[in-house]
């Protein structure tokens, strides 16, 4: 039933981001990627990772998705749908698409490290919350501080770069 | 674990290699930067099959982080958009040809 559940989520997040990366409306296009990653979050429940299930849905489909959104409504881009939705390389980037894929299946199947398939049964909730919090503040809180600092540069960036210029500039 | 690491990082190769078609065939900005979180939500995956299948935490611990810098990278991203379109209405890169407006 799992592994049922596994395959149907796979084969989705598959279809949606081929139909994402290939509808010439950015609209379906962003929603598409949206229908990818709850897909995505329902793949990470399965994998036992909760947390990032959930900070899967609220930071990339609540927050990422809803900024994309809103940009493409901003810019609002009526001339989109007229033109290619592809530019006139785009068998080169399949080709290269292609390669880069097969060289990650080709490195899939040389498991240079193995091991126990079945984990040890002592790992327990290894990705509930508590763990991942302890995890989070304990030996990973300098590179938990380097993120928060580095949001921080995001936001002062992205301010500086999008303000509207006065006159006297 | 329900499935084999190996179908995950199968799925995971797959997905990186749409990712990788929609940022170098697309002609749009903002189309190339969702291609980006595609690739990044393959490299997630991943990770998170490498916590499952090592039963570390670690991996999980790496994709958060990932997803912290995704968040920052697609405010500036969209900063540069929107600033771009300030200048020059439309999001296509092939207009995007001059270094200074």
């Amino acid at each position: 039933m799992l592994t049922a559940t596994f395959y149907y989520m796979a084969f989705a997040s598959v279809a949606s981001a081929l139909l994402a990366v290939t509808r010439k409306n950015p609209v379906h296009a962003m929603l598409w990627v949206l229908a990818l990653f709850l897909h995505m979050a329902g793949i990470f429940l399965l994998l036992g990772a909760e947390f990032l299930a959930a900070v899967q849905v609220i930071v990339y489909a609540g927050a990422i998705l809803i900024f994309y959104l809103f940009v493409v409504m901003l810019l609002d881009l009526p001339d989109e749908e007229a033109g290619p939705r592809f530019g006139q390389h785009w068998p080169l980037a399949a080709a290269a698409a292609l390669g880069f894929a097969g060289f990650a299946w080709l490195a899939r199947l040389s498991t240079g490290v193995a091991p126990a398939d079945p984990p040890p049964a002592a790992a327990g909730p290894q990705g509930s919350l508590p763990a991942v919090g302890m995890a989070l503040f304990g030996p990973f809180a300098l590179p938990f501080e380097m993120a928060s600092l580095v949001l921080l540069v995001a936001i002062i960036g992205t301010v500086v770069l999008a303000r509207r210029r006065s006159a006297g500039q | 674990m329900i499935v084999p690491v190996g179908v995950i990082l199968g799925l995971s190769a797959v997905l990186f290699g749409i990712g990788v078609f929609g940022f170098l065939a697309r002609r749009n900005i903002i189309l190339m930067l969702i291609s980006i979180e595609v690739m990044l939500n393959a490299v997630n995956l991943s990770l998170a099959g490498f916590s499952r299948y090592f039963t570390d935490l670690r991996g999980q611990i790496l994709a958060l982080f990932v997803i912290a810098v995704a968040a920052a990278e697609v405010g500036v991203g969209l900063g540069l958009v929107i600033a771009l379109n300030r200048n020059q209405p439309g999001a296509r890169v092939a207009d995007l040809t001059k270094l200074k407006w």
